[in-house]
């Protein structure tokens, strides 16, 4: 019995240093100051920026900033955010995650993490000058807010040459596939269910069907979606479409 | 007559089910094993990429530091033993990736040996095209990271797929088998530490 609990608590504690990476933000927002390094009037406009620029070109470029890594390098974590969230489409990969643990008592950190699609546009190398001449010297003097959006307008700026398509809601082609294949096989079910019992009904005999004799066709389970639910907030952000990270970027520290 | 009609349609309906069910899960598994070779496919691409690098890197150290021609020696001949270490991607058991992984494990130690290197050699240090090649090798290392993560996880969600029941009888049946994972190398630097 100890014995039984001591693996449950050694599996927890397991589970918690696996997923120490900060889950998905809900409502989905791409400016994710968990850090409180910016004031809430520089976090709702540099989301609003953000959200327009995802809106006119579908790039979608993440900000977060955190306390501690929990161990982590810099690029993992933010490699991480970027495939657990789905920063960027699922269509051209096309998500920044730009991610800033402030100074402290250790070392300022901060990694510009690209999505494979925007890895054209932005090599390793450009990554790394955006961190070293634009974010550094603003961080240097504790100007967070301005380090990360100088840094934002160059990234906008080298992703919108390579991908600038208008946002458009995306129906699921393979959930509905899926819903179709589920009420084609219920219908089939339903119909040898049927062609069964009224078979057995005939043999006894009787003329009567025993008082009305239902038909069971049972609930009917339609797993709908709830399409387009960020795009009616007047210009809310959308959320996160599945992009995809091969561990390009760069990182810098202070 | 009737009866007999009974059973046939039940019969039907069972053969239909299995069919079903075997059809269902046999593909599932034929999707979830071409994930995994797709991803192993990525993590071949990334060591390439740093295989790539290396000739170039080689040679500009040379120019700086040729006494180092034993640290020189070993990095190309990792490499040389790295790229030869090929692995079916029809076949990547626990052996395979483990073999694959000591080799490209071997030049990872040769490679961190080399760029020591630079410590000794101020010039070799501040030369232009070493800091790029150091900066490319260091995104390649990234990208390997993030490849092996990623073939981790496909590898795991095949790997459960094909053991659970009663799925398993038909990964045995059409000879599925279990996938072998990246282990973190020992001593590797990159290894995240856990503090309480």
């Amino acid at each position: 019995m100890m014995k039984r609990a001591l693996t449950f608590i050694a599996a927890l504690a397991f589970a918690v240093a696996a997923f120490a990476i900060p889950s998905r933000p809900s409502p989905a927002r791409l400016v994710n100051d968990l850090a409180g390094t910016f004031t809430s009037r520089q976090a709702e406009e540099l989301e609003r920026v953000l959200v327009a620029f995802d809106d006119s070109t579908s790039n979608q470029i993440a900000v977060v900033t955190v306390k501690d890594l929990e161990g982590y390098e810099p690029a993992e974590y933010a490699t991480r955010i970027g495939l657990e969230w789905g920063v960027g489409s699922e269509k051209f990969d096309n998500g920044i995650v730009i991610l800033v643990k402030p100074k402290d008592n250790t070392a300022g950190k901060v990694f510009i993490a690209i999505g494979y699609g925007l890895e054209g546009a932005i090599p390793d190398a450009y990554a790394k000058r955006i961190i070293n001449e634009v974010m550094i010297p603003h961080f240097r003097n504790d100007d967070y807010y301005g380090g990360v959006s100088e840094a934002c307008k160059v990234l906008m700026r080298l992703a919108s040459g390579e991908i600038s398509e208008l946002r458009e809601d995306e129906f699921d082609a393979d959930d509905a596939g899926a819903i179709a294949g589920a009420v084609v096989t219920l219908i089939i079910l339903i119909f040898v269910f049927v062609l069964i019992t009224q078979n057995g009904g005939d043999n006894t005999g009787s003329g009567s069907h025993r008082g009305g004799r239902t038909i069971y066709t049972g609930p009917i389970i339609t797993s709908g979606r709830i399409y387009g639910g960020g795009s009616s907030f007047g210009g809310g952000f959308g959320g996160f479409g599945g992009g995809s990270f091969g561990g390009g970027g760069a990182g810098g520290s202070w | 007559m009737k009866k007999g009609l009974t059973a046939l349609l039940i019969v039907a309906a069972v053969v239909l089910g299995v069919f079903l069910w075997v059809k269902g899960a046999y593909n599932k598994m034929v999707t979830a094993d071409e994930g995994v070779q797709a991803a192993w496919a990525q993590v071949e691409n990334v060591y390439q990429r740093r295989a790539d690098l290396i000739p170039n890197l080689v040679a500009t150290v040379k120019g700086y530091a040729q006494h180092e021609s034993e640290t020189l020696e070993s990095v190309v001949a990792a490499r040389a033993k790295a790229t030869q270490t090929v692995v079916d991607p029809s076949d990547l058991s626990e052996e395979a990736i483990a073999r694959f992984n000591e080799a490209q494990g071997e030049l990872s130690g040769a490679l961190g040996r080399l760029l020591l290197i630079q410590e000794s050699y101020p010039d070799l240090k501040a030369n232009q095209n070493f800091s790029e090649l150091q900066a490319q090798l260091e995104g390649t290392e990234n990208r390997i990271a993030t490849e092996r993560m990623k073939f981790n996880d496909t590898a795991r969600a095949y790997n459960t797929l094909i053991r659970k029941f009663p799925d398993n009888i038909i990964a045995s049946m059409f000879g599925f088998e279990k996938k072998g994972y990246f282990e973190a190398q020992a001593g590797a630097e990159t290894a995240p530490k856990v503090e309480f």
